[in-house]
């Protein structure tokens, strides 16, 4: 199942949690009979194909109902989708013959997008050829059962010709900016036989193994070297630390090395059969989450390492020094459904399966609770010291005996491409700036989250406000010349001042600039485990790649869990597992944005006294 | 503090002549001095004087001035204390009536004049005078980037210095940029360090920080002072602790003096007595919200009950408020004590002040669960 990045039938109505799901509630059920209750939930998907899914909280519901029946989101039906699919089509046979590649232009008044739907068309370089079907393959792999083929023949055109859309199209424009239009260089061209870009996050407890199975994945598809892979096995047994040869990959510097830790988050390049796959190694020390935030953030799908030997796994489960549970916490508020549990250290337990089943079970049900989907969680054990089950099936008897599911690499290549947002203006959160010191430019390091960039375009650096010019792009040390919405890339900056661009600073298009503000209101969920929340609590918020100190000002309401509406008005105090809207105050601006504008720029994350105490996102911007 | 002639009747009218040591005292000053009380001083003055020829001429002229005190304030960065009011002593410059800010300063003496002397009052004049060791501790307080000096003192605590900047990740060809940046960083706070710390005042530095960045700077600091001979680092460095905190925004401070590291060198002052109070009350509330409430009202209906076994309020509640409010909360604290309960008034300035001072100045942990005041509105 894809990632939800696109934006489905129902948006625009009332926003949910994307990540929320029915079972959170059931939490008080516990351990023993959840196994019925998602079972039962699966059903209807599974049996019958007349069913519609809810793009607010998921639900799979019958054909015949208007509404959803778990959050009461009404379905929006088809006719006007229809009926813009005629008039698109219409004038797309128009536009074959005009059909050119636009140079930038910014300025266009032919709105195109509305607020809640948007298309991809798949062009090929010369233009001439306009591939609707092929679009679904890729791009457009919306999941909503019946209404995918009405999406696939709605029609972004560009500016530069001349058609007469423009009357349907404004009268579905929602909202008040500028109507916005890709240009033709924005989507990806079909005929490239470039792989797809997969973002993948490794989180888990500390010490379970994340750095080695990543240094071992490089080193298994060729971006490492063999003579790279011995001065690493050298220098690490130099300093007494020869199991962390294969990690001494990602952790560069003296410091992780010296402690044995990852301390931030390290990207890696590397391709599999069918993805071009960066890595973001993560931290999983408890001190470090921020930094993990901030990696895993990036993330499309994520593989939680997990220690399987005797008394790690327990260690990593328990609910106030692990982070097990935490981080899996976490990347399902980012909104990311795909997981690969990676069962590591299986050659410390002699390869048994009883240990496997029982790590499986107990963790399977926390997965459950904190809301991902038992279809798109994959188990893999394996050996990352042994190089068992990674890219080939196990040799080691003990373990090809019981074990018949695929390997790691397989089970990545399994996972459904994610969406991609091209048709948004740009947006790009900075991750990380960094200052060549020999050619004392500065770039800016990020994925990009919609839209796309490309060398000579003009972009607006928030949250300072300055204009500055795309002079070159770099994708893992190799310039590019396009980069488009998920690509993760370092570009150089002209024309502005390096101390206008910060870790945390988004870039954007010109005429779409995100909102930067202190004050905001948001909704949440509390974290089993967290200390109360009460009115002047001090938090941390994240969001995207920012981070900074908050103040609860007000708490509003508490949310039914189950149909989201108000069930008390300013309680005194947010317990864990609740739901509630709060308002907080900021000690410096941050940029962002709603949740229902951006998904990127929406989510956050509060912590306080080393715990995530709440997930969520903004609801509404405050300005003061 | 210095009290060099006192004259009190309790809860009746007297005078008291103080002369502020250090800027704690101002702070206590500004806790005692109420409106409409009046404060005498030597202050200076530009008064207009007819010269001869009949133009008029401004002089600076230096006199002693009672003034009944209109408004007071506290500057925290200027550590000043200015006090506005009416002219009420007969003299050659200045008419009676005529207003006048009063600058109270470090070592120079005056008089307070009050109506009433209440309890809570003595207890700020007792605290103010005590010349125990006070908790002057300085922590800095760090995270990858960013550090805050903070100096904590008996009743104040105040940041002498903020110092941020931005660090990049540490991969690839940029690592020795990481590498310098850091450095250039721990050098900034080092500055910042020996300028803000005299070890002859201060009883020990703390050095916090979520993971390793403590360490790092540690390290630091010792080969720094070795190569540069920095006298009083080498001298004192037994006295430097090393604490973990989750973050490094000022809010972790309360993880600071938390630590049982911490707490044994301060556990007699006052700040560590509020940290510990707060603590308990959160615990409380985690562990069974009913037993705990915040907010005047909330309080005011528990206290009706008998119902609350520790108070917690904020000095500030008692400044703002006129004389009405002040007395209501004079007589709670008094009647919480009478009744067999403790009663802690944190200083506004503390970081745990300043968090009760969010939590609306009130808060109290109950003898029993009072479940019905959710009912009530704050």
């Amino acid at each position: 199942m894809p990632r939800k990045v696109s934006y489905g039938l129902d948006y625009d109505e009332d926003y949910g949690y994307d990540y929320e799901e029915v079972d959170d509630y059931r939490l008080d059920y516990d351990a023993d009979d959840s196994g019925d209750v998602p079972i039962a939930r699966e059903e209807p998907s599974r049996s019958t194909s007349n069913v519609w899914r809810c793009s607010i909280c998921t639900y799979d519901n019958e054909e015949g109902l208007p509404a959803c029946d778990i959050c009461g989101v009404i379905r929006k039906t088809h006719i006007d989708v229809n009926n813009a699919k005629k008039t698109a089509s219409a004038s797309l046979k128009k536009d074959l013959p005009t059909e050119r590649i636009s140079t930038t232009s910014e300025e266009n008044s032919n709105v195109v997008t509305s607020r809640g739907r948007h298309v991809n068309v798949i062009k090929s370089e010369h233009g001439s050829q306009l591939d609707i079907h092929a679009s679904g393959s890729r791009e457009v792999a919306l999941e909503h059962g019946t209404s995918a083929d009405e999406y696939k023949h709605q029609v972004l055109t560009s500016s530069s010709n001349s058609f007469s859309d423009e009357s349907t199209n404004s009268a579905q424009k929602a909202s008040s900016l500028k109507p916005y239009s890709h240009e033709t260089w924005m989507l990806p061209e079909k005929g490239e036989s470039v792989l797809t870009q997969l973002n993948i996050a490794i989180v888990g407890h500390v010490d379970s193994g994340k750095s080695t199975l990543s240094g071992r994945l490089l080193h298994l598809s060729g971006r490492i070297s063999q003579k790279e892979m011995h001065k690493y096995e050298k220098e690490a047994k130099l300093q007494g630390k020869g199991s962390f040869a294969f990690a001494w990959a990602l952790d560069e510097s003296a410091e992780e090395r010296e402690r044995g830790i990852t301390m931030t988050v390290a990207v890696a390049y590397f391709d599999t059969k069918k993805y071009h796959v960066v890595l973001l190694d993560s931290p999983g020390h408890k001190d470090f989450v921020p930094n993990m935030i901030s990696g895993a953030i990036q993330a499309d799908a994520a593989v939680l390492v997990i220690d399987a030997s005797v008394g790690s796994f327990e260690a990593g489960m328990d609910g106030n020094k692990g982070q097990t549970r935490e981080h899996a916490q976490l990347i399902r508020s980012f909104g990311i459904e795909q997981l690969i549990v990676a069962v590591n250290k299986m050659d410390a337990i002699e390869y048994s399966k009883e240990r496997y089943e029982l790590i499986k079970r107990q963790l399977g049900t926390f997965l459950r609770t904190s809301g991902f989907k038992d279809t798109s969680v994959q188990w893999v054990p394996m050996s990352a010291i042994t190089n068992q089950n990674l890219d080939a099936n196990p040799d080691d008897i003990r373990f090809s005996s019981w074990y018949k599911g695929p390997y790691l690499l397989k089970a990545i290549d399994s996972l459904p491409p994610p969406l991609r947002d091209f048709s948004r203006p740009l947006v790009m959160p900075v991750s990380d700036v960094i200052r060549s010191p020999s050619t004392g430019q500065i770039s800016a390091c990020g994925k990009l989250e919609s839209g796309a960039m490309r060398a000579g375009l003009k972009v607006l650096v928030m949250p300072s406000g300055h204009l500055g010019t795309v002079k070159s792009m770099e994708h893992d040390s190799r310039p590019c010349t396009v980069a488009r919405a998920g690509d993760h890339v370092a570009v150089v900056l002209q024309g502005v001042d390096g101390s206008r661009i910060i870790k945390g600073g988004v870039l954007c298009h010109p005429d779409f600039p995100i909102s930067v503000a202190k004050h905001f209101e948001l909704k949440v969920l509390t974290l089993e485990g967290a200390s109360p929340i009460l009115i002047g609590s001090q938090v941390e918020l994240h969001i995207h790649h920012a981070m900074e100190a908050a103040c609860v000002k007000k708490i509003i309401s508490v949310l039914d869990p189950k149909t989201g509406e108000e069930m008390k008005k300013s309680p005194r105090i947010l317990t864990p597992r609740q739901r509630a809207v709060i308002e907080v105050v900021l000690q410096g601006p941050v940029c962002a944005g709603e949740y229902s504008n951006c998904k990127a720029l929406g989510r956050v994350s509060l912590r306080a006294s080393g715990r995530t105490a709440a997930v969520g996102f903004v609801t509404r911007v405050i300005e003061d | 503090m210095r009290i060099s002639r006192k004259d009190i009747v309790p809860d009746g009218p007297g005078s008291v002549k103080l002369v502020p040591v250090d800027s704690d005292d101002l702070w206590f000053a500004y806790n005692l001095i109420a409106v409409g009380d009046s404060v005498m001083a030597v202050t200076v003055r530009k008064v207009l004087r007819e010269a001869a020829s009949g133009g008029r001429d401004a002089e600076r002229v230096k006199l002693k001035l009672e003034i009944k005190v209109e408004a007071v304030d506290y500057d925290k960065v200027g550590a000043v204390l200015r006090i506005r009011g009416k002219n009420i002593l007969e003299n050659e410059h200045v008419k009676i009536g005529a207003f006048h800010t009063l600058e109270i300063e470090l070592q120079r003496p005056f008089v307070l004049r009050k109506e009433i002397w209440d309890s809570l009052a003595l207890d700020v004049l007792h605290q103010a005078t005590d010349p125990a060791a006070s908790a002057d501790l300085v922590v800095v307080l760090m995270q990858e980037g960013l550090a805050h000096i903070i100096l904590v003192g008996r009743s104040v605590t105040t940041t002498r210095s903020r110092i941020e900047t931005s660090i990049p990740r540490k991969h690839g060809p940029a690592i020795a940029g990481y590498e310098s940046a850091l450095n250039k960083f721990f050098e900034n706070v080092l500055q910042a360090f020996l300028k803000h710390v005299d070890f002859s005042v201060v009883r020990c530095a703390v050095i916090a920080s979520p993971g390793f960045t403590k360490d790092q700077f540690h390290r630091h600091l010792l080969l720094e002072a070795e190569r540069r001979q920095l006298r009083t680092v080498i001298e004192n460095k037994s006295r430097i602790i090393l604490v973990h905190t989750a973050s490094g925004y000022k809010h972790s401070l309360r993880e600071v003096l938390d630590s049982p590291s911490v707490m044994n060198m301060i556990k007699d002052s006052k700040a560590a007595q509020e940290v510990r109070a707060l603590k308990d009350f959160f615990d409380m509330l985690s562990n069974d919200p009913t037993r705990a409430c915040y907010g005047p009202k909330h309080v005011e209906v528990a206290h009706d009950r008998m119902a609350v076994q520790t108070l917690l309020i904020t000095d500030d509640l008692f400044r703002n408020a006129d004389i009405a409010t002040r007395q209501k909360y004079v007589n709670l604290v008094k009647s919480v004590k009478d009744s067999g309960g403790a009663a802690h008034i944190f200083s506004s300035m503390h970081v745990s002040g300043e968090q009760l001072t969010q939590l609306t100045g009130i808060a109290a942990i109950l003898r029993f669960p009072l479940p019905d005041l959710d009912d009530i509105e704050m």
